[in-house]
């Protein structure tokens, strides 16, 4: 055996990182394919789920009359006018009460499985995912403008996480099985495993190691699997033969890419800038999401394609002279309106399949100009492929997945080439101007940003908590420096804190301050007189990543820790700052390297 | 095939007028009595010829039972009279799945056992062998039929129709078509005709898009000829009236044969429809029916089949063992719909979808291209 094998190579590195030459490999070994196996199993259950999951909404949209199949057989007119407004309102009703039971009153989204991996928290809360799988099956099948992949990946990350816990896994296992139930969510219902893969290393890990990479590939594999025997579907979009771009297009696909990147930034802002106006309205937060449905469906009486996840508009739109050129920008303003109206209010349910159909539509605009300025339409399936890309890609923050979407779902290079004309502008323009993706932009509204990188998230997230000493010199005001040289003496400290007979925060003082008034006689003095040293304080529940930049603007030993009312709660040491920053480090390095 | 669904349209009203004035005349002859034969209702002529040579006549070799053939005097209307007054006088049921899965849905079948069918013989389960849609709560496919494109073969020098597609590319394919004056078929291949997968047909169909598309290919064919009777669209081609021309697959098999028609069929968007077995509730001879089934949906005899007309056996396995025409010795594998090499491009008729939309659908057809009436 000439090369390692990849366990072989991760045990290693195993042994390297701990210092132990020999021994306890095949322990290793077992313990690196339990982890795989786990990853095999998270993914099966995740697939049945999102089968499930995804024949639910099919017989939910035919038997609601949300469907065009299920509106097409349905004999009565007026009948079907009267349920396409009712359906919708009564299905954000449902919603809004499901949301109630959810501690932050909101469905829980990849973005909050994002935030559990970036943060090593892990633990995704299994009321949540259930109450949020629930709402975003609602919000489909009544026919919402809203994605079924965002409830599917969160559904994945939340069976993934409640896999580790039950099994008493640490933290590190507890991210890997998020991330491999995203992929078997992805891969089960694109039906495509390498996406998946990606996505969940794109996306949810952000980055790549081995050990993550091999329980990942299976639960795709596993997903695949299933999606292939169980789900008789066909795939979301079928490209029977194709013409061949000519070179000028591909110029007119980067373009694409820029120009999609600002529809994506439209379509973000759109969805935050609905959901700021909704807090600001007279209604209570549970009944919007119905005020949203019987908008949407007194919309779809008038254009019906906006209601539901639009897979026959996406359809149309890929076909030369499906659309006229206005009905194509009408179309696409109005599913872009739907979208932020019902995900803005409070409906349950994803982004990334309005996004396609947006995407797909701006690029058939696209394609529907370029014919009319002469060029040929024999590529027009291109045009909207790249629009579709250009859009989405953005939006979930995922250039590279969205790639392999195109390339696994046709088996054609040719468009995957076009798409990577498109996605080229459109992920590095979008970034710039709007987030990494809608989910970043949501968080960072959290206060979680994680623009640079997951070193930066854990520390934001990790709290002072036991960190924070009582072992710091407090004195009270009214006490005379002499004395506090003293009592700072026998304590063999530099610092001392004022703190007032109200448990107040009255400053920081050094012993060079105190000898300073000791030099100057006025060693009776109470040390309320003496002037503090400026010092940053820090909030109780202030970050170890807010310590360690309050750390770069002083000298001393420690930072008082004081609330709002200016209580002082105890001193946090430099050294211990400076000890979690370490340990957060190496466990964040071992993660990523291979041997958590 | 288009007889065969005028005589089940005319013995459906004739059932209907007898259920309804005569109520006391009950079933005319009563199948013979005692241990007695299996009967088989079936759809008569060249058909049930065929059957007997390949599937009733093996039968009554390997078991001892005989079998009598009635030929198809019910419609469902029949059917339901002989089930309510329990005097079934058939044991086995040849029929169109759409009737089927309308007369199980109305209680007149027997549920089918799940192990009925064979396994293929190299082990394959039948559940895997057979095609897909083939089983029914109450039936089960034995062969399947299809509405195709016919072309003449000396109408386009140089090259030939590959894609049904091209039925509507007058421009490539010149000539006047002649199409049936029914929405169902003609609107699938029109929506088929830009690119649509077939597997989105229906959904698409079911959008006002779909449907204007899709009326709009077929409004814009010059030169039109509509037909109504099964025979009439092998004749326009045999005159030359037209160069292309919808029927089924059965009548451009025996034009070809028996008359050596210079026409070829056009496979790619072939719609299909099943042909199954039934038993109908309270049959005298349930066990013998289930016999019955199970051989005639053997591998090999659903081959043996297919040496006297072209219909598709609805087994993978029994299409391996297709051979040649009985008569002619023409090989069989070219004219049969579910042949891998003409299936490629198949759709299965979606008849839920039509049981729910045909009034709707045919109102818009007639509103845009007229009633028979009216044609010259």
């Amino acid at each position: 055996m000439d090369h390692p094998r990849p366990s072989a190579y991760t045990f290693n590195m195993t042994r390297a990182d701990t210092g132990k030459v020999e021994g306890r490999g095949a322990r290793g070994v077992l313990r690196f394919l339990g982890l795989v196996a786990l990853g095999g199993v998270t993914g099966g259950l995740a697939a049945l789920l999102a089968v499930g999951f995804v024949g639910a909404v099919v017989w939910l949209n035919d038997l609601l009359l949300v469907s065009p199949r299920g509106r097409m057989m349905f004999a009565h007119p007026e009948w079907l006018a009267v349920a396409t407004v009712l359906v919708p309102m009564l299905g954000g009703l449902i919603v809004g009460q499901l949301h109630r039971a959810i501690p932050e009153g909101r469905p829980h989204t990849p973005a909050d499985a994002i935030a559990a991996v970036q943060t090593r928290r892990g633990r995704l809360p299994p009321r949540a995912g259930v109450l949020s799988a629930l709402s975003g099956l609602v919000s489909l099948g009544a026919g919402a403008s809203v994605g079924q992949y965002g409830p599917l990946v969160h559904m994945g990350a939340s069976l993934g996480s409640a896999g580790a816990r039950l099994l008493r896994l640490g933290r590190s296992e507890d991210n890997i099985t998020i991330a491999c139930g995203v992929a078997a969510a992805i891969a089960t219902a694109f039906n495509a495993p390498l996406a998946g893969i990606v996505f969940a290393h794109e996306v949810v890990l952000r980055h790549y190691a081995l050990r993550a990479f091999a329980p990942v590939a299976a639960a795709a594999l596993v997903g695949h699997v299933i999606a292939a025997e169980v789900l008789d579907r066909g795939a979301l979009f079928h490209v029977v033969e194709l013409a061949i771009p000519r070179p000028w297009e591909f110029a007119v696909f980067l373009a694409i890419g820029g120009l999609g990147a600002l529809v994506a930034g439209g379509y973000m802002h759109a969805i935050l800038g609905v959901a700021r106006l909704a807090r600001r309205l007279p209604v209570a937060a549970p009944l919007r999401p119905a005020l949203a449905g019987a908008l949407l469906g007194v919309t779809a009486l008038w254009v019906p394609d906006i209601l539901g996840m639009g897979q026959e508009t996406l359809r149309f739109a890929t076909i030369a002279g499906a659309f006229g050129g206005a009905e194509l920008a009408l179309v696409m303003a109005l599913k872009l309106a739907a979208t932020a109206l019902c995900l803005g209010m409070g409906f349950g349910g994803g982004v990334f399949s309005p996004a396609l159909v947006i995407g797909t539509l701006f690029g058939a605009l696209c394609g529907t100009l370029v014919g009319l300025a002469g060029g040929a339409q024999d590529t027009f399936v291109f045009y909207a492929i790249c629009g579709m890309v250009a859009v989405t890609a953005p939006v979930i923050g995922a250039p590279l997945t969205s790639l392999l979407i195109v390339f696994e779902l046709t088996g054609s290079y040719a468009l995957t080439t076009a798409a990577l004309a498109s996605v080229t502008l459109a992920s590095p323009i979008a970034a710039q101007l709007f987030g990494r993706s809608l989910f970043d932009i949501q968080l960072v509204a959290r206060g979680l940003d994680l623009s640079s990188g997951r070193g930066r998230a854990v520390l934001e997230d990790a709290r002072l908590g036991d960190l924070l000493s009582q072992e710091g010199v407090t004195l009270r005001p009214e006490t005379t420096v002499a004395e506090a040289i003293h009592t700072l003496g026998q304590a063999g400290h530099g610092e001392a804190y004022r703190v007032d007979a109200d448990g107040r925060y009255r400053g920081s003082l050094t012993l060079a301050d105190l000898e300073v008034m000791r030099e100057q006689d006025r060693g009776d003095a109470p040390i309320a007189d003496c002037p503090a040293t400026p010092r940053p304080v820090l909030g109780p529940e202030a970050s170890v990543w807010v310590a360690m930049r309050q750390l770069q603007e002083m000298t001393g030993e420690a930072i008082a820790v004081v609330d709002e009312d200016d209580t002082f709660h105890g001193v946090v040491y430099e050294s211990s700052i400076a000890r979690a920053f370490l340990r957060y480090s190496d466990e964040l390095r071992k993660e990523e390297h291979g041997a958590g | 095939m288009q007889a065969r669904r005028i005589l089940a349209a005319m013995a459906l009203l004739s059932g209907l007028i007898t259920g309804v004035m005569a109520p006391g005349q009950t079933g005319k002859a009563s199948p013979p009595t005692g241990t007695g034969p299996l009967t088989v209702l079936s759809w008569g002529g060249a058909y049930e010829r065929a059957q007997q040579q390949a599937l009733f006549a093996p039968f009554t070799a390997a078991t001892g039972i005989p079998v009598a053939v009635e030929r198809y005097d019910g419609g469902l209307a029949a059917l339901r009279r002989a089930v309510a007054e329990r005097d079934v006088p058939w044991d086995v049921l040849d029929m169109t799945r759409s009737e089927a899965m309308a007369a199980c849905d109305a209680g007149l079948l027997e549920p089918l056992p799940d192990d009925l069918a064979a396994p293929a013989p190299d082990g394959t389960p039948a559940r895997r062998d057979f095609i897909d849609g083939a089983f029914g709560d109450c039936s089960l496919t034995h062969s399947v039929f299809a509405t195709v494109v016919a072309y003449r073969t000396d109408a386009f020098p140089g090259r030939r129709p590959t894609e049904i597609a091209d039925l509507f590319d007058q421009r490539r394919f010149p000539g006047p078509r002649a199409l049936q004056r029914t929405p169902s078929v003609n609107l699938e291949w029109a929506l088929l005709s830009y690119g649509v997968p077939r597997e989105e047909l229906y959904r698409l169909l079911s959008t006002r898009r779909g449907l204007s598309l899709a009326f709009a290919r077929l409004a814009g064919i010059e030169d039109l000829r509509w037909w109504e009777a099964g025979s009439t669209p092998v004749e326009l081609l045999l005159d030359g009236e037209v160069t292309m021309a919808s029927g089924y697959n059965g009548r451009f098999f025996d034009a070809m044969v028996n008359r050596d028609a210079p026409i070829a069929i056009l496979w790619d968007g072939q719609v299909q429809e099943h042909e199954v077995w039934a038993m109908p509730r309270h049959a005298r001879h349930a066990e013998a029916a289930r016999r019955f089934i199970r051989f005639a949906t053997a591998s090999e005899r659903q081959a043996v089949l297919t040496r006297f007309i072209p219909y598709g056996p609805s087994r993978r396995s029994a299409m391996e063992g297709v051979t040649t025409h009985a008569g002619s010795g023409i090989d069989m594998r070219l004219h049969l719909p579910t042949h891998p090499l003409n299936a490629a491009g198949a759709v299965t008729k979606d008849e839920a979808w039509y049981a729910r939309t045909r009034e709707r659908i045919g109102e818009l057809f007639r509103a845009t291209f007229g009633d028979a009436d009216h044609t010259p």
